[in-house]
């Protein structure tokens, strides 16, 4: 990168295969967000699956939750408000999200947008599991014959992205229930093992195909890292998320 | 198509016009491209004072938010609302009918750290 030069690639990725209470995770991309606007970090991509987990966008209305406090308490539910565009949604094990901590703009090779990229990555990674992604005119995400299946949300500070989109492999969709996904009535919500039943893939064979679509759409060669591993000073230093 | 070639850009993609002490502020085309379809701004309140980099308004869309810098230090003299009913306001017309807020500049010298239209060009994908 022109003003990192020690780095070898043009960002990092880092894999979570513990789920990571949402919380920690705010938190983490919170410290990555500040350390990539000081240019500390290269662009980052987190990939990581949460803990049961309701989260209100900025403008996101408590009607479009279904439960009480207490109901989703019982649940195991927690719930946040979180300074990310969009609606509601439902986090869970078994879905995978993808954080990208990208410094936007001024040198991005291609003409679309941030939101057409990222539903472009869920797209893209779909028809290599041989199921048919595609968009809806004024609604976001990644759409298949069953439903919704990736859903986006992000923020921009400084033109640094954070928050991001998540992506239903075999998560339980017991959670949705309890919200209005997305503001959005009568909208089925849907899973990759819903769609294939039997024939799909792991959650490790998705997780490796969202990152290697991300590479080719967003136009970024990664450096890969599990959470476990030996990681590079300046993320280490940052404190990830550990396993409970 | 091109940026207006007399206005001044920050790193962050703000557009200044700078008209007798009175600087116009409003987000870039490339910006506004970057965002999609805008559903809701929150504008400062007027007599606001701000220094150059402080979060001075937050624009939305459906799924994105994005903080809005001010470029240069000043006071807050006058919003646009037309953009309370009309954020599209933004896509369809960034360095016009966009415009988002306007300051009493502290210092017209403060502009110079900015950015003219062609260095703005050179770091911003052609669109």
């Amino acid at each position: 990168m022109e003003n990192l030069p020690f780095f070898m690639s043009d960002g990092f990725s880092l894999v979570f295969d513990f789920p990571v209470r949402y919380s920690d995770g705010l938190a983490f991309q919170r410290r990555l967000l500040a350390a990539r606007q000081a240019e500390l970090i290269p662009d980052t991509v987190l990939l990581m699956q949460h803990t049961p987990t309701v989260t209100l966008g900025n403008r996101g209305r408590d009607n479009y939750l279904l439960k009480s406090e207490a109901d989703y308490a019982a649940m195991g539910i927690e719930l946040f408000q979180v300074e990310r565009g969009g609606d509601v949604t439902f986090h869970g094990p078994g879905q995978w999200v993808l954080y990208p901590i990208l410094h936007l703009g001024g040198r991005e090779a291609d003409a679309h947008g941030y939101l057409f990229n990222l539903e472009e990555i869920a797209i893209q990674t779909l028809n290599l599991f041989g199921v048919e992604g595609f968009r809806r005119e004024g609604k976001s995400g990644a759409w298949t014959e069953l439903g919704k299946l990736a859903a986006i949300g992000f923020r921009l500070k400084r033109w640094v992205s954070f928050h991001g989109m998540s992506f239903n492999v075999s998560n339980s969709l017991d959670g949705f229930e309890t919200i209005v996904p997305c503001g959005l009535e009568g909208e089925p919500v849907t899973t990759l093992q819903m769609l294939l039943g039997d024939g799909a893939p792991s959650m490790a064979m998705v997780g490796e195909a969202l990152l290697d679509v991300f590479e080719g759409v967003m136009g970024r060669k990664l450096e890969h890292f599990r959470a476990k591993d030996d990681l590079p000073d300046c993320l280490r230093t940052l404190s990830p998320p550990v396993a409970q | 198509m091109g940026v207006p070639k007399d206005f001044f850009y920050s790193k962050s993609h703000e557009w200044v016009s700078l008209n007798e002490g009175v600087a116009t502020v409003g987000i870039t085309d490339f910006a506004q491209s970057q965002l999609s379809d805008l559903t809701f701004v929150e504008l400062p309140s007027v007599g606001a004072t701000f220094a150059a980099g402080d979060e001075a308004a937050v624009v939305e869309s459906v799924k994105a938010a994005a903080d809005v810098y001010a470029p240069v230090a000043g006071e807050v003299i006058e919003v646009n609302e037309v953009l309370e009913d009309a954020p599209e306001t933004i896509n369809s017309d960034a360095f016009e009918a966009g415009w988002l807020f306007k300051l009493r500049v502290v210092d017209e010298a403060d502009v110079d750290s900015l950015m003219d239209a062609d260095s703005y060009e050179e770091i911003c994908p052609q669109l």
